[in-house]
């Protein structure tokens, strides 16, 4: 087994600063977070720019050429609901580093991403979820088994879709919790990576709690077969964790300064 | 069903490490592939085969070593011997005498001698130390100093002594630096980390992660190479990925199936073959199980080794 993949979730137009700074194409902040989250230890990094109307392609387009010129073709998960921003992306994407993911495809209005990302030759993050929140991992598997025949049907190796379970926040949802962690133990018996947006479950907390929880719920899934996540790599607590939890099951070797590489 | 054969082949592969200089001068690693797997991917660079001498001389080595070295009056004499023996690639210094509770020689002393074999011979130069971490910190500072610009490998930093040993041979006078480790893969790989957190180009080092003859604990050298070789290409372990040095001839020759005389081991047959088998054994074994190069001290084995990696690779 490979090291489990973090995915720096911070380049996102939900942060003002990152929303103004991709309105205005301005590198700086950009920039900055990125370096940030590289520096923590992050593999790829998200590049939300939210729907986009309109300027979608040409801002993708843009922050593509921006980080991969500065950070050494560093691998990126193009984050969008805008079709024409991901292909705009992904056609001036360099895959020295790894393939670029499209995020997300899922089992309703967003199918088509598998599609997509097929055409292309990149990984999808397939969240498997319909209209709403699946109400049991018999539904969630369902929405599994469709993308992952959709993918393949389009010729693509069933490595490529990371099967996202669709992480739930506990206020409000601590009932669903070991669905959820079960569902990625059934990902992992079938052999299927995954990944998702892990902080979800702390949504709501004192910012104090969030590092806790995260950490405990990435120890669990990363036991269940979680392959990869999406989170915030600044956050020393998880990104201490997620480098123990690859020593204890193997994925790295161990040694004493582990934590600094 | 056709069958449809799956390439070994990874993506990560074996740093290539090139020292010594001009015509001469050899490269190890660089391979994508298991050791002497061949047939999944071509491997550039085949193992490579070194002959050891010490600073003193003949003094302490067998009958059978020193009939090669008949006529040599002095060590610039013996390493240009060495240097033309067939299949030889490079030759290793190893300053024993150096050892405080041994002959205990000065560093100017061996320093001296260093010099003398380096302006003897144009092939790459090994220097290996005495033992004693406190004397080989600054036996190695110096040497990396006498042989500013020859790309010398100095063999080797130690957990105790890499700080000394890195900061002399691997930033002030650009040699290569190896990092050893007694058959422990967590060290090896620190040291590793350690060295390149010092500002050392992880392409300027090797590996010397242990040894001992074959039958002497020898099962635990071949799995920690085997481990250290699926760290770097299966799991694409930056850290693990240099290239192996392993010197060979004294621990092959440090037992008592290649040392007991024939009159005390009438039943064993002759020394020489006992000794050349040892360390032609403990050779192969260590190159099956990933290292880039040996260091051996018989002729005969050198030849039959070298021969071998010309067949294999």
């Amino acid at each position: 087994m490979g090291k489990f993949v973090t995915i720096g979730e911070r380049l996102s137009t939900t942060a003002p600063a990152v929303n103004k700074a991709f309105l205005e194409r301005d590198p700086e902040p950009i920039l900055k977070r990125a370096k940030q989250q590289l520096d923590a230890g992050a593999t790829y990094l998200d590049v939300n720019i939210g729907p986009a109307e309109g300027y979608g392609p040409d801002l993708m387009k843009w922050a593509v050429e921006l980080l991969q010129g500065e950070f050494d073709n560093v691998p990126l998960a193009l984050d969008t609901s805008n079709k024409a921003a991901i292909e705009a992306g992904i056609a001036v994407y360099n895959r020295s580093k790894g393939k670029p993911i499209v995020n997300s495809a899922d089992a309703a209005g967003r199918i088509e991403n598998i599609d997509l990302a097929a055409a292309n030759d990149a990984i999808v993050i397939a969240l498997c979820n319909g209209e709403g929140i699946a109400k049991d991992n018999d539904e969630r598997m369902g929405y599994c088994q469709m993308l992952l025949e959709r993918g393949l049907e389009h010729g693509m190796e069933a490595e490529d879709l990371w099967f996202d379970p669709l992480f739930l926040v506990v206020k409000g949802m601590q009932d669903k919790q070991m669905q959820v962690l079960e569902c990625i133990k059934m990902f992992s018996d079938m052999g299927l990576n995954s990944t998702g947006g892990l902080s979800n479950n702390s949504n709501g907390m004192p910012k104090a709690i969030r590092p806790i929880m995260d950490s405990a719920l990435v120890a669990m899934a990363m036991m269940q077969g979680l392959t990869s996540a999406i989170v915030n790599p600044n956050d020393l607590r998880l990104m201490e964790t997620i480098k123990s939890c690859d020593v204890f099951k193997g994925n790295t070797l161990y040694a004493d300064s582990y934590l600094e590489i | 069903m056709p069958f449809t054969a799956k390439s070994g082949k990874f993506n990560a592969s074996i740093n290539a490490v090139e020292f010594g200089t001009g015509d001469k001068a050899v490269k190890i690693g660089g391979e994508n592939v298991f050791p002497l797997y061949s047939f999944d991917a071509a491997i550039e660079n085949a193992p490579k085969v070194g002959i050891e001498i010490t600073d003193f001389g003949m003094e302490h080595e067998p009958e059978c070593i020193k009939k090669y070295y008949e006529g040599c009056a002095t060590l610039a004499d013996m390493a240009r011997k060495a240097a033309s023996m067939e299949g030889v690639d490079f030759l290793s210094f190893r300053m024993e005498g150096g050892d405080p509770n041994g002959a205990n020689k000065s560093t100017e002393e061996l320093i001296g001698e260093l010099k003398e074999i380096a302006d003897a011979v144009d092939l790459p130069l090994v220097v290996c130390g005495c033992k004693n971490v406190e004397k080989d910190a600054e036996l190695f500072s110096k040497a990396a100093e006498a042989l500013n610009g020859k790309n010398a490998v100095i063999l080797s930093a130690k957990e105790e002594n890499y700080k000394t040993v890195g900061a002399a041979a691997g930033l002030a006078y650009k040699q290569v630096v190896g990092a050893e480790s007694a058959v422990d893969i967590n060290l090896a790989k620190q040291l590793n980390v350690l060295i390149s957190q010092l500002g050392v180009d992880s392409k300027s080092v090797v590996m010397n992660v242990g040894t001992a003859a074959v039958g002497y604990g020898f099962e635990y050298v071949i799995s920690t190479m085997d481990r250290v070789k699926a760290a770097a290409l299966q799991q694409g372990d930056a850290n693990l990925q240099m290239p192996i040095i392993t010197p060979v001839a004294s621990e092959a020759w440090g037992v008592k199936e290649a040392m007991a005389s024939e009159t005390d081991a009438p039943e064993w047959g002759s020394q020489e073959e006992r000794g050349i088998d040892m360390e032609v054994e403990t050779a192969m074994a260590v190159i099956a199980a990933g290292s880039n190069a040996v260091i051996l001290k018989h002729p005969e084995s050198i030849k039959i080794i070298s021969g071998l990696m010309k067949e294999l690779v």
